[in-house]
């Protein structure tokens, strides 16, 4: 009978240890040689903040032929670069190649002193400001929202209130029917106590959210994935594609006491939005105000947001014209995967075309620019 | 000193009198004795020479004779011990009337002293007058052999006690109703004190087996159940009326003590879980290791253990953060941890308080306040763009 020792080729471990050991070296070396990860490198525009909220307009790569503007809306979780992780993983890039024009919001990094914000003020205050600014500045009644994971949630309350104001609505992977289980954050939020959370933190860490991330699969993603990180680490460019992922998922910002306690009670504890119970401020969220065309993208391995939670905002909305769209793949994939920017950002991009109605693009942006108002940036930035 | 005087003579001159008053009764008492025993025949047992009680007696100011004669029997008629309470009714008389008429200025508190005292002695007359029936009762019946022989007999003895006592089964069924209500009442208003403690103590006794294993978190709940007694009955006093920072740190300090022991309890508990599955998912991973070399096989490289490694143990860890008893545990186990943060920030508030800092509860106000300015000004802001358009 074989010992355990035995079951491994040892001439073949040995070798596999010595090619490690040489990787590890050679890795070591380019990792001293990178200064900076650089991530969001899509030339755009500052054109409004307020508070810490910062909305940029990319400049278009070619000639803008979708008339209406789209505003991206990312989660509050991490960094809106996500959607510009990369030049060759970009779906902003994406966009601007087939003819959008786009704005995306960048939600900043609360601090202590903004512990008090609460979906009121994201919702009816900085997204309502964010697209009156770009209506006014591109001289358009709507806009196209395209909210992603939370920031898609926020989306679709936004457009339950303010339906005027918007185009189209899109959605990915967005969650909305919270009473499922299906994803370990759902099961995992409705024992959690966010009173005792947000009292105790006020501002609660971004650390702490990338802590349960991380322990939806614990293996793979606190030791796999360095294990793994072997295999390119000698090549400068996949070890910077691999820094630019550690980088975005450990920029976490802090989450707002009061908007973090509305948004698991509410919504993943009371799930009050499928309910038609959702206030913010003083209004009721009805979804069946949501009338403009709907795109709903929800990813089929999604491990953070199941479909369960996604896919039922299409029986929820008064729209007609509204698509379901499934992605084969998991939840990061959906906006830096190689199939996502082949895939998806010209799938979405065609969706938005076929609805746009109005004036030659290139005429309405140019006008946008003339009536674009320097109002509180006092200049815009070059980002 | 003179008062003093007046007063002690006074004293002696009742005692005196009191004493020739006991004296008188005692005679009346031989005598009646003498003839004591018309209901019964010669007890000769009882009979018989009782020397010794006379002879003087000067302490007392006077002599004592009548306690010594003869005492041939019991039998005739038995107003002694009714004599006996009026010989002491007559003494506490005699003495009160004398230490009234001494009219001494200096003796007012000892005369007062001295009349609550007989007070006093008058309870002990009361509590005889209370069993003077019983007494009465036995010396009717101690007086007849057959009532010895009744007193033999159960049936005869009980109805003898109940006839002494006057007790009856409806009189007894209301005596015990009266205890039942007294113990209700006690029991009752002693409950709110009592009753966590016993259940406090119930909790620590089954925690008995699991420190016994070995759980290190038994100790903590333990710790945590005496002071949940603690807090809800003696720890109440804390709640009074505030006294100051330094009762507020007390009291604080104790009860981040307590949540610290919850979330130290809780932590084991989590651990303990994790541990386990880790376990499990090791034993499945030799498991499949041993069936490989079972089979002959061996693993080509180190990617193919390290495959079979990571998919053994996510799926282990999967299967149990599925289970809604992990995100309860995971639940209680937050709260616990976020409740020990919350007081460790209340307890260092507290002793930075004296310090000419900002604390973190006043800058929660301040910040509430900027926000709730800065939202009102916005929202004038936009109204008064909408009326300018």
């Amino acid at each position: 009978m074989k010992t355990p020792l035995e079951i491994f080729d040892v001439k073949s471990f040995l070798g596999e240890i010595s090619e490690a050991s040489t990787k590890f070296v050679k890795g070591a070396e380019l990792f001293a040689g990178i200064d900076e990860i650089d991530v969001g490198t899509a030339p755009k525009e500052l054109v409004y903040e307020e508070d810490k909220l910062k909305l940029y307009h990319y400049k278009p790569e070619g000639a803008v032929t979708c008339g209406v503007p789209v505003l991206i809306v990312y989660a509050l979780v991490n960094r809106q670069y996500m959607l510009d992780i990369q030049p060759d993983r970009s779906m902003v890039r994406n966009l601007l190649q087939h003819g959008m024009d786009v704005y995306i919001v960048d939600w900043g990094y609360p601090t202590k002193a903004d512990m008090y914000l609460g979906l009121d003020d994201y919702i009816n205050g900085y997204m309502d400001n964010c697209v009156d600014h770009i209506r006014k500045s591109a001289g358009v009644e709507q806009v196209n929202l395209m909210g992603i994971c939370q920031g898609g949630t926020f989306c679709g309350m936004y457009a339950a209130l303010y339906p005027k104001k918007v185009k189209n609505l899109v959605t990915l992977v967005a969650p909305f029917d919270f009473s499922t289980n299906d994803g370990l954050l759902f099961a995992w939020a409705k024992h959690m106590n966010i009173d005792a959370l947000v009292d105790a933190y006020r501002v609660v860490p971004g650390d702490f959210m990338n802590s349960g991330f991380l322990r939806l699969m614990p293996f793979t993603l606190n030791i796999r994935k360095y294990v793994d990180m072997l295999d390119v680490i000698e090549d400068r460019e996949k070890l910077l594609n691999f820094l630019r992922m550690e980088k975005w998922i450990f920029d976490s910002p802090g989450q707002a006491g009061e908007c973090l306690r509305q948004f698991i009670k509410d919504c993943y504890q009371g799930n009050k939005l499928v309910k038609g119970e959702m206030k913010i401020g003083d209004r009721v969220v009805n979804l069946k105000n949501i009338t403009m065309p709907l795109l709903n993208i929800y990813a089929s391995g999604d491990h953070l947001v199941p479909p369960a939670a996604t896919k039922p905002l299409n029986d929820l909305v008064g729209s007609t014209d509204k698509s379901l769209y499934e992605f084969k793949g998991g939840h990061i994939g959906v906006f830096v995967g190689a199939k996502s920017q082949k895939e998806l950002a010209p799938a979405i991009s065609k969706w938005l075309h076929d609805r746009d109605k109005s004036k030659p693009a290139a005429k309405a942006a140019k006008a946008a620019k003339a009536k674009a108002p320097k109002a509180k940036v006092g200049k815009g930035r070059k980002q | 000193m003179s008062g003093t005087q007046d007063y002690f003579n006074a004293w002696l001159k009742a005692q005196q009198e009191a004493f020739g008053s006991v004296g008188e009764m005692t005679r009346k008492f031989q005598q009646n004795l003498s003839g004591f025993g018309s209901t019964g025949g010669a007890m000769p047992g009882f009979g018989g020479a009782m020397p010794g009680f006379g002879g003087a007696m000067p302490g007392f100011g006077g002599t004592m004779p009548g306690f010594g004669g003869a005492m041939p029997g019991f039998g005739g008629a038995m107003p002694g011990f009714g004599g006996f309470q009026d010989a002491y009714a007559a003494w506490e008389k005699s003495v009160s009337d004398a230490l009234r008429g001494s009219g001494a200025a200096d003796a007012n508190f000892i005369r007062e002293t001295l009349l609550k005292s007989f007070s006093g002695s008058n309870a002990y007359m009361k509590l005889y007058e209370l069993w003077l029936p019983l007494f009465k009762a036995i010396q009717q019946k101690g007086a007849s052999p057959d009532s010895f022989k009744d007193l033999i007999d159960p049936a005869k003895f009980k109805e003898m006690i109940d006839r002494v006592f006057g007790f009856n089964p409806d009189a007894a069924a209301q005596l015990a109703e009266q205890v039942k209500t007294l113990l209700e009442s006690c029991a009752h208003s002693s409950q709110g004190f009592m009753k966590p403690w016993m259940e406090a103590s119930e909790k620590g006794f089954r925690t008995v087996p699991q420190m016994m294993e070995g759980h290190p978190e038994s100790f903590m709940k333990v710790f945590h159940t005496m002071f949940g007694a603690f807090d809800s009955t003696v720890g109440r006093v804390f709640h009074a009326p505030a006294v100051g920072k330094d009762r507020e740190k007390v009291e604080l300090l104790l009860r981040s003590l307590d949540v610290l022991s919850v979330y130290l309890a809780k932590n084991t508990e989590f651990e303990h879980t994790m541990y386990v599955t880790g376990l499990a998912a090791f034993e499945q991973l030799i498991a499949a290791v041993a069936d490989k070399v079972n089979k002959g096989e061996e693993f080509k490289d180190f990617g193919e253990f390290f495959n079979l490694y990571i998919t053994v143990n996510e799926k282990a860890y999967s299967v149990l953060f599925q289970t809604e008893g992990y995100a309860k545990m995971q639940g209680a186990l937050l709260e616990a941890a976020l409740n020990v943060r919350t007081h460790t920030f209340k307890l260092t508030e507290l002793y930075l308080y004296d310090l000419p800092i900002a604390l973190r509860s006043e800058m929660d106000d301040l910040y509430k306040t900027v926000h709730e300015l800065k939202k009102k000004v916005k929202g004038l802001e936009k109204r008064l763009v909408e009326v300018r358009a």
